[in-house]
């Protein structure tokens, strides 16, 4: 470590290699952590957990009991066993608040430019836009059916939408600006479970359903441009452009559009042999071109999609399914890389929040009681960690701290950090009387 | 020390006299015919004649046989086995620290570098059944028990998919069980299937050849759309509804729950063996369930035969240890 540092001063190591160094080490020894405790004021399971993206202090966390707290991750409000442990008490809890959501809480995300405002998602169909100072509720989307998430884009300069995951088949744009819906995507054929706007544009939305597809939006059009199929597969990296050989390969692979008006509606009726009796005489509506991937059928998962997580360089896509798989997908070229993670079991019931580290090695995922980290492209486990009694929901990252932050259903939200080095000073000065005590002194010396 | 042995007969005689208790394998990878004989305490039972494979990496040495009480005797062939008895514990669901993952199980001294190499294997070692005929498969929980690194065998598995040399079939007895089947072995099933059929309907479908020689050698995924599906047989002559049907009461085509557009390909004639897997399954995981602290020694495990299943012992332990239900855990004594 000081040699890297003798190394940096002196030229030798670059100041970002330097960096991604000690990052990639302080993640890949994630302990519970041993310096810090959030004090959690929930009655109910937490649902989602979010730092702000612009400063990294403050942590959101929503919970089944329609309460949310904010703590402030940076500064602990009071220490314990000698300053050792810092607790941090949430500085905003709020459950009876009369404009508050009524049931279970399960997205809760701050708004990426700053923390004046942040957004929640619940269970009683109801999308709220909160501001942070005042506690009070600025805005009420109606939606109709369960929020699972919602997402805004931390790229976005030209536009303040709320995309909703709701058990609706279609998916809802919210404007944060006038306070009405912008446009709703349809092609969905359950209900969404997860979505997440693309870390490399603003216009790109992603989202898995309950029917197990994933799809990509781009909300400027209608219609979504491409749906993930897991029997398009590459094997691994794409080869860099030079070289086309083709590792990758589709019988199918783009679905060209369907020319047989007849034969394209055929999805939006559930018949099946009558496709070919049915001349293109028959009245039939037209498709729009940008609706005909709705009868796409290609699935991502065999289950229900539970969690999404794109990668920050924006070129790969980690997606849970209630298959109990973990697939990674390459965006551009829409490929399942096949990587296979070793996961026993998911819970199915609910959508879990992934994370993955800023330099896309690691990648987090509650698996039932425990959070597995995972090498992202060799799919061995790497770490697991096993601290709450119950099944964890939610996890995130923190990237400033490298620290992972973990919800579960038995109301806890744990810390996992590096651990820190006790210093041996702390031992020898008798903090009442500012004295060094002898080595062999305790509590009950005279 | 590797022994060489010239005759074929030799290894036929060997394996017929030392038979049913000692893992052997005959390999042609280095080049030239070779005798690895790796024995243990896990045994395997090889009837004379069995097809057999070698991994690449096995030495020989010497070491008497037909000491099978005695498992001290034997010792395995791999650097780093200490002989020890195993024991199979159940998994709860998530599991707590990783216990030694070394591969302890019955055949699996032996952990095989090659996706190729384990599925020829494990289809040379497919239980008889008393009452169908089935060809060898593999299940794909079972490849990885037996090699180790899963990233690897997704991508083998599809890129020998891709070549046609072997097939996926999505099975219904789970949520993710997929099995494995040679082209040939495949090919070879599908027609014993037809002809059966044609006998007991009395005619001849032309249906059944165009599926065969249209659909089956141009689409290696494991299920096809009904359009995509009319298509390709259409290339044959012209199809009619009840073909589909022929297809679906023949066994080769079925319907899953997923969708309701999609047919899948499916082994026909397996209806007995998957819910051998199935029953299988649940009576080992309660087997280990009813014991006291959830555990039992690999070598007595092996030789109980399980009521409900026709298949064996170690087509449901590797299966179950590839899916993560059961892990093996060394044990010194």
């Amino acid at each position: 470590m000081w040699k890297e540092i003798g190394d940096r001063e002196s030229g030798k190591l670059r100041p970002n290699s330097f960096i991604t160094r000690i990052r990639s080490n302080r993640a890949s020894s994630l302990h519970l952590s041993n310096h810090k405790e959030l004090v959690s004021s929930h009655r109910g399971s937490v649902n989602s957990l979010q730092v702000d993206l612009t400063e990294g202090r403050y942590l959101l966390s929503g919970a089944a009991d329609a309460s949310l707290a904010i703590y402030d991750i940076q500064r602990a409000t009071d220490y314990e066993a000698g300053g050792l442990i810092a607790k941090h008490k949430p500085i905003l809890v709020d459950k009876q608040h009369q404009n508050g959501h009524k049931y279970a809480i399960s997205t809760a995300i701050w708004y990426p430019i700053d923390t004046g405002l942040f957004v929640t998602g619940s269970y009683d169909h109801h999308i709220k836009v909160w501001d942070t100072n005042t506690t009070q509720v600025v805005m009420d989307f109606k939606m109709p059916g369960k929020v699972y998430r919602t997402a805004m884009s931390s790229l976005a300069t030209s536009h303040m939408l709320i995309a909703a995951a709701t058990e609706d088949v279609q998916v809802r744009l919210c404007d944060m600006a006038s306070g009405a819906f912008a446009h709703t995507l349809s092609g969905h054929r359950d209900g969404v479970m997860a979505v997440e706007w693309s870390t490399s544009s603003e216009w790109i939305l992603m989202t898995g359903g309950c029917d197990g597809a994933i799809r990509f939006w781009d909300i400027r059009r209608a219609g979504c441009f491409s749906v993930l199929d897991q029997s398009h597969s590459q094997l691994g990296r794409r080869p860099p452009l030079a070289d086309k050989s083709t590792t990758k390969v589709s019988t199918s692979k783009a679905r060209a559009p369907q020319r047989k008006v007849g034969s394209g509606s055929s999805s939006k009726h559930s018949g099946t042999s009558k496709i070919l009796k049915h001349a293109k005489g028959s009245a039939k509506q037209r498709l729009h071109p940008g609706l005909l991937t709705s009868q796409d059928r290609a699935t991502a998962h065999y289950g229900a999609v539970l969690g999404l997580k794109a990668t920050e360089d924006g070129m790969y896509l980690l997606s849970a399914g209630s298959d109990s798989r973990l697939r990674l997908w390459d965006i551009q070229s829409g490929c399942n890389t096949l990587v296979h993670y070793e996961i026993v079991r998911l819970q199915t019931s609910k959508a879990i929040q992934l994370a993955v580290t800023q330099d896309s090695s690691i990648v987090f995922l509650p698996c039932m009681t425990s959070v597995k980290a995972f090498d992202v492209w060799s799919g061995q486990s790497r770490m697991t960690l096993q601290g709450h009694y119950e099944n964890v929901n939610c996890c995130f990252y923190s990237t400033h701290d490298q620290e992972l932050y973990t919800g579960g259903n038995d109301r806890q939200i744990l810390v996992w950090s590096p651990l820190k080095l006790i210093p041996d000073d702390a031992d020898e000065c008798d903090r009442r009387t500012e004295q060094p005590s002898a080595v062999d002194e305790d509590n009950w010396s005279d | 020390n590797k022994h060489t042995f010239q005759t074929k007969n030799f290894i036929q005689k060997y394996i017929s006299l030392y038979g049913t208790r000692n893992l052997a394998f005959v390999s042609t990878v280095i080049g030239y015919p070779t005798v690895a004989v790796a024995g243990d305490r896990k045994t395997t039972n090889f009837a004379a004649g069995d097809r057999i494979l070698i991994p690449n990496q096995v030495f020989l040495k010497p070491y008497p046989f037909g000491s099978e009480s005695d498992p001290k005797n034997l010792h395995s062939m791999e650097t780093n086995n200490t002989p020890s008895t195993s024991r199979k514990r159940v998994r709860e669901d998530d599991d707590s620290v990783p216990e030694s993952n070394h591969s302890l199980s019955l055949e699996d001294d032996l952990i095989f570098s090659d996706t190729m190499v384990a599925l020829q294997m494990m289809c040379a070692q497919f239980p008889r059944i008393d009452k169908v005929t089935v060809e060898p498969f593999v299940l794909q929980s079972q490849l990885y028990s037996s090699v180790k690194d899963r990233t690897q065998v997704d991508r083998e598995l599809e890129s020998l998919r891709r070549e046609k040399v072997l097939r996926v079939f999505k099975l219904n007895t789970g949520q993710d069980d997929h099995a494995l089947m040679f082209m040939e072995d495949y090919l070879k099933q599908m027609k014993r299937a037809v002809k059966s059929m044609e006998t007991k309907k009395q005619g001849v479908f032309p249906v059944f050849e165009w599926f065969e020689v249209h659909v089956i050698h141009s689409k290696p995924e494991p299920c096809i759309g009904h359009q995509e599906l009319l298509s390709l047989l259409s290339v044959g002559g012209k199809v009619k509804d009840e073909d589909i049907s022929l297809l679906i009461n023949a066994g080769l085509l079925t319907r899953q729950l997923i969708d309701s557009e999609m047919y899948w390909f499916a082994i026909p004639n397996i209806g007995s063996v998957l819910k051998g897997i199935t029953q299988g399954r649940k009576e080992l995981l309660s087997l280990l369930n009813r014991k006291k602290y959830k555990e039992m020694m690999l070598a007595i495990l092996e030789k109980k035969r399980l009521r409900l299943s026709p298949l064996d012992m170690r087509f449901h332990l590797r299966d179950l240890l590839g899916s993560g239900h059961l892990k093996t855990i060394q044990t010194p004594s």
